[in-house]
């Protein structure tokens, strides 16, 4: 195990996920120390000096989000679990969904009462039909043991919850996208300002949290800040999970102490690389976030500030491991292809960049491609960068550019011989 | 007041205003597609980016002014953005400005030649989509142009609220599309989304292939068609490309009607009664002096009419609702004295009109009944046994109540069966042959020029009205 756990404390079992389980282990113990002992402000002071990240991507301290919604302005507040879990690679939500769904449920009512939320929303992500189904349980078991509705816990606090279930966009992911969709709009995202949190659903104050952030509040609530602290490192407290998927032996979920070695979760904890390979490249979080080689990951450690250093992020813990023999370019027209497919055509760089990448792309790994087509791709990753609504028309840029400064001498080989220099390989067979 | 800079220049602002607003007002020409000032802001074209120091690349038309922030609107940054965006724009745009009715007044071709200059860099196929996709009976679309700058949606949300259109699919194959059971038909402000739409997505059907619009030119008018009294601009032929081979009643006829913004009465708006003047205007005109429906001089026929006026012991005169601010004025002035004056409804709201919205739509259907009931009162024509004259001014009258011991002279600029029954006609000339104004329901006076020239036998009511009270020469 890659040091303390949080989240995934518990061996998963037929029945890990259910109410009295959950209580066994000590559940909504941390409720009841919030209602009872601590004031609103006193939650939002104890997640902020926890030094809480983001953990949908952007890794924005929680507790700054949370300062920014003033308490009693007289106005409904929201409330919303991001569950849309779609950043290709990206499953760690999944799990919690699953496995261990009223450690979110908890944390969102501790929430809900820091933040003055009479009504929170999880948007969960349509494709989940088994996350759904163990959510959906768990909201009732909650109902029915009195943990939602009026009166909580006997005292002044209530609060209701809503499950939506989205349609299978992509964009849907991004706060404001989702808050359009959940409105039972196109999900566009919104141009900032207003914030969110300024107005955010039903143009009100609202938060949106990803599921895995708010996972971390009931334990923050129940052993406090410096118990946190005292998890991960000092820039980036507490623990992440890691869905891991690629070329490695053990693929799944993990939970790790941020600061953990990266080789040595992928040796120990992941079972090693496909076959006894070398490591070509691992996207770390999610395929937005830009790949790093298997050489400049070999003394880093998973930590925010680690991975910023050398240009790239975390991002959502969605990491894939790719081992030598693989073609980035291949794999780079699978990646346009998605974003060109999950683009929702608001704005114009994105909604045409991500089509021309695509097909550019496309013309490449059909053989014809042409010299100056690595400089139009830089050209339109550049060109989406900061000019688009939101992140996904950055983030097609991100991965493209990413790829293209590391392995470009593949493209220049792929263009200029019309053929793959690792035939087209995305696999990685065990026996090779 | 919070002081920004743009361009190094300082320029005063007001709180609530945006970059793009305060670089508008302070003449900095921001370009701009979704961005339009009846609408909310959708930030979807990109096209307004400016350089903000300290916060780099953004959209102008979405950013609150902050005392002190500098603002480039022309770095080379800025440019090349712009350059960028309209790649992007123009890389699954067909391109076809040979053929499409908003060439010359076409945002994104201006654009093109002041920003971008150059070819696609793609040598990609296009994106291909609909092409005249029937929207209504009176729109086109074509969603190849499209740009989705999302202005026709938002209007019909916004300020029509029909609703009738949004979005269908996503990424670069989405499509405009009409809401099921919203037909954009029913919407009587459809047509604005046509002059709205930056690009030629959006096709009038009357429009459609009519001409070029660097033949045209348009004349300030004002719409007759209820007592809004909306100002519009009436399209016709410039004299200089006239054709002289092809149908000579393409010089003479309205090619199109355009809103003329107005703040005090129509906005930028105008509905689409307003775009079919033409059915009205270009309907059989009559251009012949008549007396029992023979033709006759104009000068036989005034002197007639005069000596019906001057023999005449209970004169009465129906005014035209139709009649300009001047025509009225010259009837009070010249023949007040002489008629009992009613004013008229010309014009009576047709079957399935759009009475009344709280957006333009009045319920009355004429354009100067403001003012001629200040010039002539309210009362209803009242005929009695003495009435021995009627002077009939304009259309809507019924013709079955007026006493049968009554003479009528008969002031109409159209064809109509009741000219030949008169005792007296005279063709008389109409809005798009003269000057004038109408004064709205709200007080608000509008004027209106020619367009065209009227035929000789035609008068101008407001002349007649000057010679009708003249005395009679000789006697029959």
């Amino acid at each position: 195990m890659p040091g303390r756990q949080i989240i995934m404390s518990f061996p998963v079992t037929a029945t890990s996920h259910t109410l009295a389980e959950y209580r066994s282990r000590g559940g909504y113990g941390a409720l009841e120390k919030a209602l009872r002992s601590m004031k609103p402000a006193e939650v939002v002071k104890e997640v902020t000096a926890s030094g809480l990240q983001g953990r949908g991507g952007a890794a924005f301290p929680v507790g700054r989000k949370w300062q920014v919604m003033v308490y009693d302005d007289g106005q409904p507040h929201y409330l919303i679990a991001n569950a849309d879990e779609g950043e290709p690679g990206t499953f760690k939500d999944r799990w919690i969904l699953e496995n261990n769904p009223h450690v979110l449920l908890e944390s969102m009512l501790i929430t809900s009462y820091a933040l003055n939320v009479r009504n929170c929303f999880v948007y969960i992500r349509g494709e989940f039909d088994l996350p759904y189904r163990r959510l959906a349980g768990a909201v009732e078991e909650a109902y029915a043991a009195g943990f939602f509705g009026e009166r909580i816990l006997g005292t002044d606090f209530s609060c209701d919850i809503v499950v939506y279930r989205g349609a299978g966009a992509y964009v849907a992911g991004e706060a404001s996208g989702l808050i359009s969709s959940l409105e039972g709009k196109k999900s566009y995202p919104r141009n900032r300002p207003p914030r969110l949190t300024v107005r955010g659903l039903y143009q009100r104050p609202t938060v949106v949290n990803n599921v895995e952030s708010l996972s971390n509040i009931a334990w923050i609530v129940a052993h406090g800040a410096a118990a946190y602290k005292e998890i991960g490192t000092p820039k980036s407290p507490g623990t992440r999970l890691y869905s891991v998927s690629g070329h490695v032996n053990r693929p799944g979920v993990y939970e790790a102490e941020l600061g953990y070695p990266w080789m040595k979760f992928l040796e120990e904890d992941c079972g090693g690389i496909v076959g006894g390979r070398a490591i070509k490249c691992v996207v770390p979080g999610g395929v937005s976030s830009k790949v790093l080689t298997g050489a400049e990951i070999k003394d880093l450690a998973l930590s925010h500030e680690a991975l910023w250093d050398v240009g790239s992020t975390l991002g959502s813990g969605g990491m894939i491991v790719i081992a030598e023999g693989t073609c980035m370019v291949t794999l780079s027209q699978i990646l346009m292809r998605f974003y060109h497919h999950e683009s929702c055509g608001q704005c114009t760089p994105c909604r045409h960049g991500t089509g021309w990448l695509h097909r550019i792309m496309d013309r490449i790994v059909a053989g014809q491609g042409r010299p100056e087509d690595i400089e139009r791709l830089y050209y339109i990753a550049k060109f989406n960068d900061g000019t688009t609504i939101c992140g996904l028309g950055d983030a097609a840029g991100y991965a493209i550019s990413g790829i293209l400064d590391k392995f470009r001498d593949e493209f220049e080989y792929y263009i200029e011989h019309k053929r793959s220099r690792y035939d087209g390989n995305l696999e990685c067979l065990r026996s090779s | 007041m919070p002081e920004i800079f743009i361009n190094g220049q300082p320029v005063q602002a007001r709180e609530d205003q945006t970059v793009l607003q305060v670089a508008l007002e302070n003449g900095f020409f921001v370009p701009y597609f979704c961005w339009h000032p009846q609408l909310s802001i959708a930030g979807n074209c990109r096209m307004c980016l400016v350089d903000v120091e300290g916060r780099g690349i953004d959209i102008a038309c979405n950013m609150p002014v902050s005392a002190g922030m500098k603002v480039l609107t022309e770095s080379d940054d800025v440019k090349a953005h712009r350059k960028a965006i309209l790649q992007f724009i123009t890389l699954n745009h067909p391109v076809d400005c040979g053929i499409c009715d908003k060439a010359g007044e076409c945002t994104l071709q201006d654009y093109h030649y002041i920003y971008n200059g150059d070819r696609s860099l793609s040598v990609d196929e296009k994106v291909h989509s609909t092409k005249f996709y029937n929207l209504s009976n009176r729109i086109l679309l074509d969603n190849e142009r499209c740009i989705l700058c999302l202005r026709c949606t938002r209007f019909t949300h916004e300020v029509s609220k029909s609703m009738a259109l949004g979005v269908e699919r996503r990424g670069d194959v989405s499509n405009i599309r009409p809401v099921e059971d919203r037909p954009l038909g029913e919407d009587p402000y459809s047509d604005n989304i046509i002059d709205i739409c930056p690009v030629g997505a959006l096709l009038s059907r009357q429009f459609l292939h009519k001409s070029r619009i660097w033949y045209l030119k348009p004349t300030p008018s004002v719409c007759p068609g209820c007592e809004r009294g909306c100002t519009v601009q009436i399209w016709h032929r410039k004299p200089e490309w006239f054709v002289k081979s092809l149908d000579a009643r393409q010089n003479t006829s309205i090619a199109r009607i355009t809103p003329l913004e107005n703040p005090a009465v129509n906005g930028p708006w105008i509905c689409n009664k307003g775009r079919d003047l033409a059915r009205i205007f270009e309907r059989a005109r009559a251009d012949e002096p008549m007396m029992k429906g023979r033709p006759v001089p104009l000068a036989e026929a005034l002197d007639a009419a005069r000596r019906l006026i001057g023999a005449a012991r209970h004169p009465v005169a129906l005014v035209s609702s139709w009649g300009s601010n001047e025509e009225l004025e010259a009837f009070k002035r010249h023949l007040g004295e002489v008629f009992h004056a009613h004013v008229k409804r010309d014009w009576l709201p047709e079957e399935g009109e759009r009475l009344e919205d709280d957006l333009l739509i009045r319920p009355d259907k004429n354009p100067n009944r403001a003012r001629a009931l200040e010039l002539f009162g309210d009362d209803e024509p009242g005929y009695h046994d003495g009435t021995d004259l009627v002077l009939v001014w304009g259309e809507g009258c019924d013709f079955a109540s007026i006493p049968a011991q009554a003479k009528v002279i008969f002031l109409n600029s159209y064809l109509a069966p009741e000219n030949g029954h008169a005792d007296v006609f005279l063709p008389i000339s109409i809005q798009t042959e003269r000057t004038g104004h109408y004064t709205n329901f709200q007080g608000v006076v509008s004027a209106f020029e020619p367009c065209f020239p009227k035929a000789a036998a035609v008068s101008d009511a407001e002349a007649l009205f000057r010679s009708l009270a003249a005395p009679a020469r000789g006697h029959p």
